[in-house]
């Protein structure tokens, strides 16, 4: 029952009244607690997010399944052997033209590379061969593993150069964010793969030892550099797009009355707001990485072979293509499936953070 | 809007400014490239490269031979390939260039009419299964890496199915042109076109799906619904075109990209001679003529068209202004 | 409610529109017209496709595929029988009346040149003709020019040379038709040399810059147009008499489409787009393109090597350079790499040569490599292994590099682009190990291999041809001697196989591949006719003859 004189109602006597009739407190939800709330109702986006990061821990126990399961490595070369397959012995790679000196021609007959065996091997050769003999589903993940640290970490570099270039752009303004902006402009318009293959060319023969950095050649951490490079306007401009609408309201203006200085306003007004568009662009550019990279790979300006990828083994398994056509057609299938996942997941991320959310992507 | 373009413009040039000298040093930072080598010939004397260096002006110092390369290239337009001397470098750009026209052009077209066709099919039937039947396929199609695409449709109309009615009208990988002989253009086209614009067809479709939904609830559909006005005309007449700001600035960027050179794998993957696939084979011998050119060309088209986009998108929304 | 069912209908018009445009696309019979010549004997027309050629000018040209061209439009003073077989590389008379005479000293060789020979614009052909092409050579820089360095007062033409400068060794008389030629040393391959295109008259005075196509012609064929990248025509020289060695050709025109693409250029022909192609086609589409077309198999005079720098360890070891070659299973090699379609050798030099014995130092023992490893104590020795990043040079790079690892050495393999790698292999700077190689003959003689790639004498610091650093005090004085011997004569012959087999006792490579390639033709072609000439390739000249 409510005492008399307490049914005032006045600010400090609100929430006591409005405990009492409910008789239970009130707490005050964060907007990330409610689109938590909103992503873990989502099993389409959570089902997604759950293949994606299965598809990691697979690549990432590539070294494991190397060893125990296929006792290969992915440069190891197994064109003499012969493998047992449901119990007929059968030989990795055979076949070919065959010469009969005493003719002095050839007999042209097709190579026969060993099809994916599907365990039926005791786990050899799972996902076939290619030309040289190699265990395909150890070179499968090894060049997930590769292709996944380049896409993740071009992401991580990638974002936070963004973020930094678009928030100075959008908080200061003027000459600062003409400057940014054509710094943009100057990125977009350099083609990737000619920034790809001329970095790695010229960092092939010796690598880069300069001001401290020593990266050997072919590292991964050139196309990664690369990458995170080419694509800082694809995440800048939407980041730097919702700045300057952010910059006219009012809260920003109270901030700086307050006598905010600039690098407090960027971080503790600016940035929190731009937060949820920068996790969905940070997990969208992730995908566009990975298929960047196999492009990049494809080409030969990526990964180069013999480390694998799933670009330069979609590469290097386009001669094959009509004998073994599983070459081309497994790592496409493990680039699509990632990127699928990440895409849906981004989705929901996107639907959980703002329902309403304006993000848009340039690409 | 004239200040606005002669910054542009202002910029657009300072742009292809510093793009034209960061390649040039980039060539030639390069460790092992020696054009003079390359032309001198499998087997040369000491004296006849340096005879050769001496001809092509390569043993003057850097700044010269970036002023002279770009005289060459836009005053006289007579820059020579290093690959090949009877090679004109302009000449081998304007004939590349209608090649990728006719990619692009045809792909934007088809991307253009299917991913308004299935963005308005998937707001008309929202709420049944063909809405996220229709996103999913979106979002498989923006999931597929184009040149593994290409290489999937070759494999099956090449050589699996080639033989089969269904695909045995698929010429060889090539490109016959338009003036030559316009159907077999056609046919040449007919895959690559499907292959490019899968990716572009899913991206559309979802944004404009987005913003078709985000227009529904605003006030004026609900005042043209409430004057009686069929949904279809709502939806073609004063939804689409609201939605469609989003949509044609993004199209202009992406436009623009393909034409600049952006299309790339897919011109490698099906053999086309366009811009993409001249920038990839100078690559490949790292012939800096030719290198130059096409990255001139790429980001001339590309900025313009970022220019004419921003002035698009001011005209089309008067809330914004350009900057 | 209306809208959805509008809609639906929309749908499905849209679906059977596209199916019935699918169908009536499918049933217009596009493009499968198959020719079929009502008398294959007489061929009015080759359409051949080349993969790429690089110039059609005499003095420039250095590609296999502009030579097959040129050898029936520019005619040299020496020539190749147009024969099928080693008689192929017999050197015949071609615009000289006769083989020439050559001085005891072997320096001064004297030509005549013979008479009534006229250009394919009517004009006479004189002997000031070919001091021109030599001058023409220098003026123009063209890629064969340091050949003909060993004339006499052609080097110090060569620091400057000029429209009317004089090349001292060359003495010509357009009278008589006689022409001298003087060299400052000896060379013993320089009738082969002068048999090189490089070498073929031009009128006197043509400009040194580079006329693809329009440089009149003294053999059967001439070019009629050049389109740069797409396509070049050649039809018959009307002026061109046939002689006993120069046959009068076949088809009365040749097109020549360039397709860089081999699965398009392999198409083509199956689809009787095109008569000819010379595309490499990949081993995986060979034995369907054979079932669809006439398939003739090529051998050229090509070695595919690795190479073992002497100076750097661990290959400064002989043991460790014999245990390489005792690792390569050469006969797989043929199989993974070019799917059968190539020779296991353990030579320097090619079958096709008259001094080639076939020599089998290192018969595939794995077990007796490790153990020279062991021996040489280089057990977990690091290597770097170099490719150029073209998909058979990494494959076989690769594979010898999982060699190199199972027999006891760490071996990782890096690639370079393809422009950069010879020079960067052939710098002493780079301090390379091992890698891939290849040489493709210039001309049918062993000096364009063991004086380019094996000598020591010959060896630079930067743009050196001799990756292996190899350097021998007998087998460089026996080059040298060889050098002199101006005709191979069985006894230089055995020399030269000798000088080969101490080479690769020393083991600097391991040779492992003499690549065979196809000649694809359309299937209406009987195999009578196609001839192959061991250095030229396809004879036009006795196509269907």
């Amino acid at each position: 029952m409510v005492e008399p004189g307490a049914t005032d109602l006045t600010l400090d006597s609100a929430p006591l009244l409005a405990t009492e009739e409910h008789e239970v407190a009130i707490i005050g939800r964060s907007p990330w607690y409610l689109a938590w709330r909103r992503l873990r109702r989502n099993y389409v986006a959570l089902a997604s997010l759950g293949v994606f990061l299965l598809i990691v821990i697979c690549c990432s126990l590539a070294p494991v399944y190397a060893h125990h399961v296929a006792h290969s490595g992915p440069n190891d070369v197994h064109a003499a052997e012969q493998v047992r397959v449901s119990g007929v012995l059968k030989p990795v790679v055979s076949g070919g033209a065959v010469y009969d000196p005493k003719t002095n021609t050839f007999d042209v007959k097709p190579v026969v590379y060993l099809a994916p065996t599907w365990w039926h091997a005791n786990g050899r050769f799972v996902l076939g061969t290619d030309k040289l003999g190699h265990d395909e589903a150890v070179r499968l993940l090894y060049g997930g593993l590769n292709s996944l640290k380049i896409g993740i970490g071009s992401a991580f570099l990638c974002t936070f150069f963004a973020l930094v270039l678009a928030l100075l752009a959008g908080h200061f303004g003027g000459w600062t964010d003409w400057v940014i902006s054509r710094f943009f402009d100057l990125i977009w318009a350099f083609p990737v793969f000619l920034l790809a293959i001329a970095i790695g060319t010229a960092l092939q023969v010796n690598g880069f030892h300069h001001f401290g950095i020593n990266i050997e050649p072919g590292s991964l951490w050139i196309p990664t550099l690369v990458i995170s490079y080419v694509l800082v306007p694809y995440v800048g401009r939407p980041i730097r797009g919702q700045i300057l609408s952010l910059r006219e309201k009012e809260f920003i203006e109270a901030a700086i009355g307050q006598g905010s200085g600039p690098l407090r306003v960027m971080f503790s007004e600016l940035l929190p707001n731009v937060a949820s568009t920068v996790l969905v662009l940070f997990t969208l550019i992730i995908a566009n990485n990975i298929i960047t990279e196999a492009g990049l790979s494809f080409l030969g300006a990526g990964v180069r072979p013999p480390s694998p990828s799933w670009g330069n083994l979609i590469a290097s398994g386009q001669d094959q293509i009509q004998t073994a056509p599983w070459l081309c057609l497994i790592p496409g299938i493990a680039i699509v499936l990632t990127v699928l996942s990440l895409n849906v997941f981004g989705d929901g991320l996107r639907d959980a953070l703002d329902p309403r959310a304006k993000v848009r992507l340039e690409h | 809007m004239t200040a606005f373009v002669i910054r542009r413009l202002i910029g657009m040039v300072v742009v292809l400014f510093a793009i034209t000298v960061l390649t040039f040093l980039i060539f030639f930072a390069t460790p092992g490239v020696d054009p003079a080598r390359q032309f001198a010939g499998r087997n040369p004397d000491p004296s006849t490269v340096a005879a050769v260096r001496h001809q092509f002006g390569l043993d003057r110092p850097l700044p010269v031979r970036y002023a002279l390369m770009m005289k060459r290239l836009f005053i006289s337009r007579d820059l020579v390939s290093y690959g090949n001397q009877a090679l004109e470098v302009v000449p081998a750009i304007t004939a590349a260039t209608p090649v990728t026209l006719s990619l692009v052009m045809g792909a934007a077209v088809l991307w253009i009419v299917f991913s308004i066709l299935t963005g308005l099919l998937a707001v008309v039937f929202k709420g049944t299964l063909l809405d996220p039947l229709l996103m999913i396929l979106a979002l498989i199609g923006i999931s597929m890496p184009v040149f593994w695409l290409g290489e999937v449709a070759n494999l099956i109309t090449l050589d699996r199915w080639h033989d089969t009615f269904l695909f045995s009208w698929v010429p060889p990988n090539g490109y016959v042109p338009l003036t030559q002989n316009p159907w077999q253009w056609f046919l040449h086209l007919i895959i690559p076109w499907l292959t490019l614009s899968v990716l572009y067809i899913g991206f559309y479709a979802r944004v404009l799906r987005a913003d078709l939904l985000e227009v529904q609830s605003e006030d004026f559909v609900r005042t043209a619904r409430a004057k009686g006005l069929s949904p279809e005309r709502v939806l073609l007449r004063h939804m689409l075109r609201n939605s469609m700001i989003t949509f044609v600035s993004l199209f202009g960027l992406d436009f623009g990209v393909l034409v600049g050179g952006g299309a790339l794998l897919t011109e490698v993957v099906f053999g086309l001679p366009g811009v993409g696939k001249l920038t990839y084979d100078s690559l490949q011998t790292l012939d800096l003529p030719v290198i130059m050119a096409t990255v001139i060309y790429g980001a001339f088209f590309i900025t313009i068209m970022s220019a004419v986009v921003d002035v698009v998108y001011a005209r089309l929304d008067p809330r914004i202004r350009p900057t | 409610m209306t809208g959805k069912r509008r809609w639906g209908w929309l749908l499905g018009v849209v679906a059977i529109a596209a199916g019935l445009s699918m169908m009536a696309a499918a049933f217009s019979a596009a493009g499968t017209k198959s020719r079929t010549p009502s008398n294959p004997q007489a061929f009015p027309k080759l359409r051949a496709v080349l993969d790429t050629i690089d110039y059609l000018d005499p003095q420039q040209a250095y590609t296999g595929q502009s030579w097959w061209a040129m050898w029936d439009v520019y005619e040299t003073l020496l020539t190749y029988q147009h024969v099928t077989g080693a008689a192929g590389y017999k050197l015949v008379p071609g615009l000289a009346q006769s083989l020439p005479t050559i001085s005891k000293n072997g320096k001064v060789y004297h030509f005549k040149l013979r008479k009534g020979l006229k250009y394919s614009n009517g004009h006479k052909v004189v002997a000031s003709d070919f001091k021109w092409a030599i001058k023409r050579g220098f003026l123009a820089t063209g890629q064969g020019v340091g050949f003909y360095t060993d004339i006499a007062g052609a080097a110090a033409y060569a620091a400057h040379p000029t429209p009317n400068g004089n090349i001292s060794g060359i003495i010509t008389n357009n009278k008589t038709g006689s022409i001298t030629i003087k060299l400052a040393t000896p060379r013993g391959d320089f009738l082969t040399i002068l048999a090189l295109i490089f070498a073929a008259p031009v009128p006197g005075g043509t400009a040194p810059d580079i006329q693809n196509g329009t440089i009149p012609a003294t053999g059967p064929y001439m070019f009629k147009s050049y389109d740069p990248n797409h396509s070049f025509v050649m039809v018959r020289n009307k002026y061109f008499k046939p002689t006993k060695y120069i046959p009068r050709g076949n088809p009365n025109e040749v097109d020549v489409s360039l397709v860089g693409d081999a699965d398009t250029a392999t198409q083509m022909v199956i689809n009787g787009q095109a008569d000819y192609s010379n595309a490499a086609i990949p081993p995986d589409r060979i034995t369907n393109a054979k079932s669809k077309g006439r398939l003739v198999l090529r051998k050229t005079a090509n070695t595919y090597y690795f190479w073992m720098n002497i100076n750097e360890p661990p290959f400064n070891k002989l043991k460790v350079r014999q245990a390489v070659n005792y690792a390569i299973d050469r006969k797989k090699m043929q199989t993974l790499i070019w799917g059968g379609l190539g020779l296991p050798t353990q030579n320097v030099l090619p079958p096709t040569y008259p001094s080639y014995r076939k020599l089998n130092l290192y018969p595939y023992n794995l077990a007796k490599a490790k153990q020279l490893i062991n021996q040489a104590g280089a057990n977990g020795a690091k290597v770097t292994v170099w490719a150029r990043q073209v998909s058979d040079s990494v494959d076989s790079a690769t594979y010898y590099t999982s060699v190199l690892n199972s027999i006891g050495l760490n071996a990782t393999l890096t690639t370079l682009p393809k422009s950069t790698y010879y020079t960067t292999i052939g710098n002493k700077a780079t301090h390379a190990q091992t890698g891939w190689a290849r040489w493709l003959e210039d001309y049918p003689h062993p000096l364009d291999w063991f004086d380019v790639l094996l000598n020591g004498n010959r060896i630079t610091d930067q743009d050196n041809n001799n990756y292996a650093w190899y350097t021998n005090k007998t087998t460089n004085k026996e080059i040298e001697a060889l050098k002199k011997a101006p005709v191979l004569t069985p006894a230089v012959n055995a020399r030269w196989a000798k000088v080969e087999k101490q080479i690769m006792q020393q083991a600097p490579w391991a040779p492992w591949s003499n690549r065979v390639f196809p000649e694809f033709f359309n299937k209406s072609i009987p195999l009578k006719c196609i001839h192959v000439q061991r250095l030229y390739g396809i004879d036009l000249a006795r196509l269907c003859k």
